[in-house]
């Protein structure tokens, strides 16, 4: 493929949706982004977007479903909040501590879901039916099924999302860690390799044990960062999120992750992943330009109508190339 | 082992008996709700249990029915019943979890007939019509203690045997609430806020938001009464910016709680308006943003710490408020009706009281409120709610007692 | 000799645990049986009310999941059932509204189900979309479709809702009992007695070997579709009778509560030859069964997050147990 055409594929869809959504915006006599304040949102949102769309495909592109991505999230928020909340006070570097001690909790759950999966060898998907609701328990068990807001409102959890500097630094590192670790090591290849052949994998010596817990643990760690974000940017975490209410963040995933695996085509499939949420940013932020008109109910079903006509072009995109092209004759 | 052997065995037993019961228990409730004779007869059960309580003073179980488990004011509610009532009263309260649709209410109700309770105070209103012909096809008593029904459910069931009554804010009272509201923002000379509508289409949001537009002196669809802007609202299913007219602007609307509502939080601020205007819940989801952006804002929500923290700290400088100890007079009826006394209006119905807000607009009127009402000494005390409980006591004394208040 | 008498007592622990693997679901409803009509006497509860709740809480699920079934042997599921269930109920009550005629409003409900199927099996098998792809889409639409309808009409009650006395005289047990019967026994005779289910069960254990045989896949997906949406039907119609009214909120929990009533039931969740019809009914009124179990033991408001805990924990113990004899070295997916 030619370096203009991988440039060209690369950006035209975020190139293209920008154009749209702007012009929508336009017309409404708005911009998608108006300050420095909306553009501090639009980069956290897009940050958000990008880890569990990783965290996502981490498990899902080698046929493991996971519907405990947001309950691991919430979980992980709700025990980095109360731990550095039992420290610091809510006081100066409360943000730092809890995005730490969040990663590291979310790690330890998402070593736990692996754990429990390769112990039990159940399908992944079953796994993680359980898994949510155990992890659903003991977040209402810890909150008594409340917003946690305390721990979580004050100048230093404000401040990390006041800025759009943190959540680039953390798109950055997360973009260069995946990058890093699926590409270009020997984990990497294990993984690629378990991907797209497992058995194939398995029988040159490839410990798929290993790997798949290493994964699960990923996605944990990627999830706690999400955990944090939202909670810095919502300003409290729901703790009554009991039979299956925390599965919703999967779903939103799901539409960067297919546009994100089509850029990634051209290019990477991670930096797909971040222009996709780039492009899911905004059009987040359309959304709130005209929430006085589309409302949550309509936001859902373009969401959905999106994600369908994605498909549909993805699933038959050779067939609609076949249609439009000339005929030779 | 002998003992072990028992317990298995009366399992079992029960399990056995079950089969038999499951047929008949069919026949039972097609019976219950549609057989008068077989309904006096559970009402009949019940007044003999009832007095059977009352002379052995037994614990009287009332279940409470709640649809939110976070928000200031149910925390509060919750707190009243569980730490004060419950410490002078010879009754336990059991409490649902956030029950989220109406069969998840019926079964909730369902249950704690099952387990003897005999009343139910409702929080909770996905379907308060379906609520009050369940309770009294069981024969349980049942009370509503926020959010009112509209008039013509209350039309409907004000005759029913086991309708106690409802005691809470009309929507008439909501709207005047949301009026001065809006009122009070008009005469700080205020001319630019952004309006949050909490949870429309919840009819008391509905009608708080009509309240502010209306207070603000501006008109809605080219309406300015109650029921012509509530109407509209319930059909634009939140509040069109387009159809506000008047001098004070609204340049911002938002409304949920959701993925977008950062961002449009983050958009309603940049419009720079003066205040901002929340109808419920701006504590729990906004204090913080507003009080950073440094937008004075207001609510209506209870007298709890969190808003005192608000109003003393914060930018939060009007708060419409029901204390916590408001449900003390539904407990009072809930109690009477139990204890064989059923309060009934001048023309035989269920009651209907309404209650007003109290306004709070700085820390020491916040505090008077506040302190009042909290801990061991809440406004509606046990001796102001022993005397609206006993054999004797009238529709007319209770009603002058809560309209007092 | 050795080696024959070796192999001899493989087999026989095999097949014991096959048996137990069988077994197990049907041992697991009847143990928590007896142990909640213990329960209940012990507490001095009244039990015919609540073996009535729980055959109300389990009746739904279990016909919706039931028909779910038909979907879920092929190898790909629907995660829109329960959304469908709502917006089949809110049509139907729409519909009731405008109609007054109960007999419409069946008709709405089920001919709504049967549609919002097949158009996750016509959007699946036409444009080559992955089923559960389509169906968390679907989901999203359906709800806030439905959604949409129930707040604009619902205004100041938050619901919309049919006269309580048009569908009371339906909700009696027996009536219920009646419509479970005769679902299961239809689903029961397609699924066990006719060249469907057999079909169905060898597509979703080998979908390529299934295609070689000749076999169409997209008439054998329209079927399982077309059987949930009849069982989504059902479902709205029993929701209705049970509560006459529609929230946004209504049915929301049955579409995830499906793969626990199946899994439950013994079922892979990957379906093929090891699919059973009755999975579902056994499963969901066990996990009711279990759950109300814990919610009396641990009889606490505060505790509702720990009785999901145990509830889990059990679920994945006879998830377990049931998969024993399915393990492979490879892990599976």
């Amino acid at each position: 493929m030619s370096t203009s055409k991988r440039i060209v594929g690369t950006l035209a869809i975020p190139v293209i949706a920008s154009i749209i959504l702007e012009a929508l915006c336009l017309s409404h006599g708005q911009n998608i982004i108006t300050n420095a304040k909306s553009f501090d949102n639009f980069v956290v949102y897009a940050a958000i977007v990008m880890i569990t769309t990783i965290a996502l495909s981490i498990n899902l592109n080698s046929g493991r479903f996971d519907f405990s991505l947001g309950s691991m999230a919430a979980l992980s928020a709700v025990i980095g909040a109360k731990v550095s909340y039992a420290i610091l006070g809510g006081g100066a570097g409360s943000a730092a501590l809890m995005l730490v001690l969040t990663i590291v909790a979310g790690a330890i759950l998402g070593l736990l879901s692996g754990s429990l999966y390769v112990l039990l060898r159940i399908p992944p998907i079953i796994t993680s039916l359980g898994v949510t609701l155990i992890y659903e328990g003991i977040l209402y068990t810890l909150t008594s099924g409340k917003y946690l807001m305390t721990e979580v409102q004050n100048a230093s959890m404000s401040g990390f999302v006041g800025t759009s500097v943190y959540a680039f630094l953390i798109i950055l590192a997360v973009l260069a860690f995946s990058i890093l670790l699926f590409d270009h090591t020997k984990f990497g290849f294990d993984y690629n390799a378990l991907k797209n052949g497992q058995k194939v994998a398995v029988n040159t010596g490839i410990k798929e044990v290993g790997n798949a817990v290493i994964c699960y643990m990923i996605c944990g760690g990627l999830m706690g960062i999400v955990g944090f974000l939202n909670a810095a940017r919502n300003t409290n975490i729901n703790g009554g999120q009991l039979n299956f209410g925390s599965i919703a963040i999967m779903f939103t995933a799901f539409l960067p992750m297919f546009i994100g695996s089509y850029i990634g085509r051209f290019s990477n499939e991670k930096l797909g992943f971040l222009l996709a949420a780039v492009v899911m940013s905004l059009l987040n932020s359309t959304f709130a330009v005209f929430s006085n008109e589309v409302t949550a109910s309509m936001q859902s079903i373009i969401n959905a109508v999106l994600l369908v006509v994605f498909l549909i072009y993805l699933n038959n995109e050779n067939l609609l190339v076949r249609i439009l092209s000339p005929r030779k004759k | 082992m002998k003992k072990k052997l028992t317990g298995l065995l009366r399992i079992a037993v029960a399990g056995v008996l079950t089969f038999g019961m499951l047929t008949g228990c069919g026949s039972d409730t097609g019976t219950t709700t549609s057989d008068e004779g077989t309904k006096t007869e559970a009402a009949a059960d019940a007044g003999a249990e009832t007095e059977d309580t009352a002379e052995a003073g037994k614990t009287v179980k009332i279940g409470v029915l709640v649809a939110d488990v976070s928000g200031e004011e149910a925390l509060g509610f919750r707190s009243y019943y569980e730490n004060y009532i419950a410490e002078n009263y010879n009754v336990e309260f059991a409490y649902t979890d956030a029950l989220a649709s109406a069969e998840d209410e019926k079964a909730a109700i369902e249950k704690f007939a099952a387990q003897g309770y005999e009343a139910i105070i409702s929080l909770s209103s996905a379907d308060r019509a379906m609520q009050i012909e369940t309770c009294e096809a069981l024969g349980v008593y049942y009370a509503i203690a926020s959010g009112v029904l509209d008039e013509s459910q209350y039309e409907t069931y004000k005759g029913y045997e086991y309708f106690v009554g409802q005691v809470g804010p009309s929507n008439q009272t909501e709207f005047e609430a949301g009026q001065e509201m809006g009122a009070y923002f008009k005469e700080q000379g205020i001319k630019k806020v952004a309006l949050y509508g909490a949870f429309i289409p919840n009819p008391m949001h509905v009608y708080r938001t009509a309240g502010v537009i209306a207070g603000l002196g501006d008109t809605y669809g080219g309406a300015s009464d109650m029921d012509a802007i509530a109407g509209q609202i319930f059909g634009d299913q939140g509040v069109d910016l387009a159809k506000v007219a008047g001098d004070v602007e609204i340049a911002a609307y938002l409304q949920g709680y959701g993925d977008t509502t950062t961002d449009e939080l983050n958009a309603a601020i940049q419009k720079a308006p003066e205040a901002f205007l929340s109808v419920g819940m701006a504590t729990t989801f906004f204090a913080q943003s507003l009080n950073e952006a440094g937008i004075a804002f207001s609510d209506i929500d209870s007298f709890t710490e969190m808003n005192g923290a608000a109003i003393k700290e914060g930018k939060l400088t009007y708060l419409a408020g029901k204390y916590s100890s408001s449900i003390g007079p539904v407990f009072a009826l809930v109690m009477n009706a139990v204890n064989g006394n059923v309060i009934r209006d001048a023309e035989g119905n269920a009651v209907s009281f309404s209650q007003g807000y109290l306004v709070a607009t700085d820390g020491e009127t916040f505090d008077q409120y506040y302190v009042s009402d909290n801990g061991d000494s809440p406004i509606y005390n046990k001796a102001t709610l022993d005397g609206m409980i006993g054999d004797d006591i009238t529709y007319d004394f209770v009603k002058s007692l809560i309209e007092s208040e | 000799m050795g080696t024959n008498k070796k192999t001899k007592a493989g087999v026989k622990k095999y097949k014991t645990q096959q048996m137990i693997i069988t077994v197990l679901p049907f041992v697991a409803l009847v143990g928590l049986f007896f142990l909640f009509c213990g329960v209940v006497q012990s507490k001095g509860y009244r039990l015919d009310m609540y073996l009535k709740i729980i055959f109300n809480e389990g009746v739904v699920l279990a016909i919706v999941a039931t028909g779910a079934i038909f979907i879920y042997t092929l190898g790909t599921f629907d995660i829109s059932l329960g959304a469908a269930t709502l917006f089949a109920a809110t049509l139907g009550v729409t519909v009731y509204n405008s109609t007054e005629s109960f007999g419409l409003m069946v008709l709405t409900i089920f001919g709504c189900g049967v549609v919002c199927a097949l158009f996750n099996s016509v959007l699946a098998s036409v444009f080559h979309i992955p089923a559960f792809v389509t169906t968390v889409a679907m989901m999203s639409v359906l709800s806030a479709v439905a959604g949409q309808i129930i707040t604009t009409k619902g205004g100041a009650l938050g619901g919309i809702s049919i006269p309580s006395e048009i569908v009371k005289p339906y909700d009696t047990p027996v009536f219920k009992i009646v419509i479970l019967v005769i679902f299961f026994a239809i689903s029961f005779f397609v699924f066990q007695l006719t060249k469907v289910g057999r079909r169905q069960k060898f597509i979703g254990g080998n979908p390529v070997c299934a295609k070689l045989t000749g076999i169409r896949y997209n008439k054998y997906a329209i079927i399982a579709f077309a059987m949930a949406g009849l069982g989504v039907g059902l479902g709205a119609l029993l929701t209705l009778i049970y509560t006459p009214s529609v929230t946004t909120t209504t049915a929301s929990s049955i579409g995830m509560n499906i793969f626990i009533a199946i899994v439950f039931g013994g079922m892979p969740i990957s379906g093929g030859a090891r699919s059973k019809i009755y999975a579902a009914l056994v499963g969901g009124f066990s996990y009711m069964l279990l759950n109300d179990v814990l919610e009396l033991l641990i009889d606490n408001s505060a505790a509702y997050g720990l009785t999901q805990v145990i509830s889990a924990v059990f679920f994945l113990l006879v998830v377990y147990i049931t998969g024993m004899n399915y393990r492979s070295t490879l892990l599976p997916r």
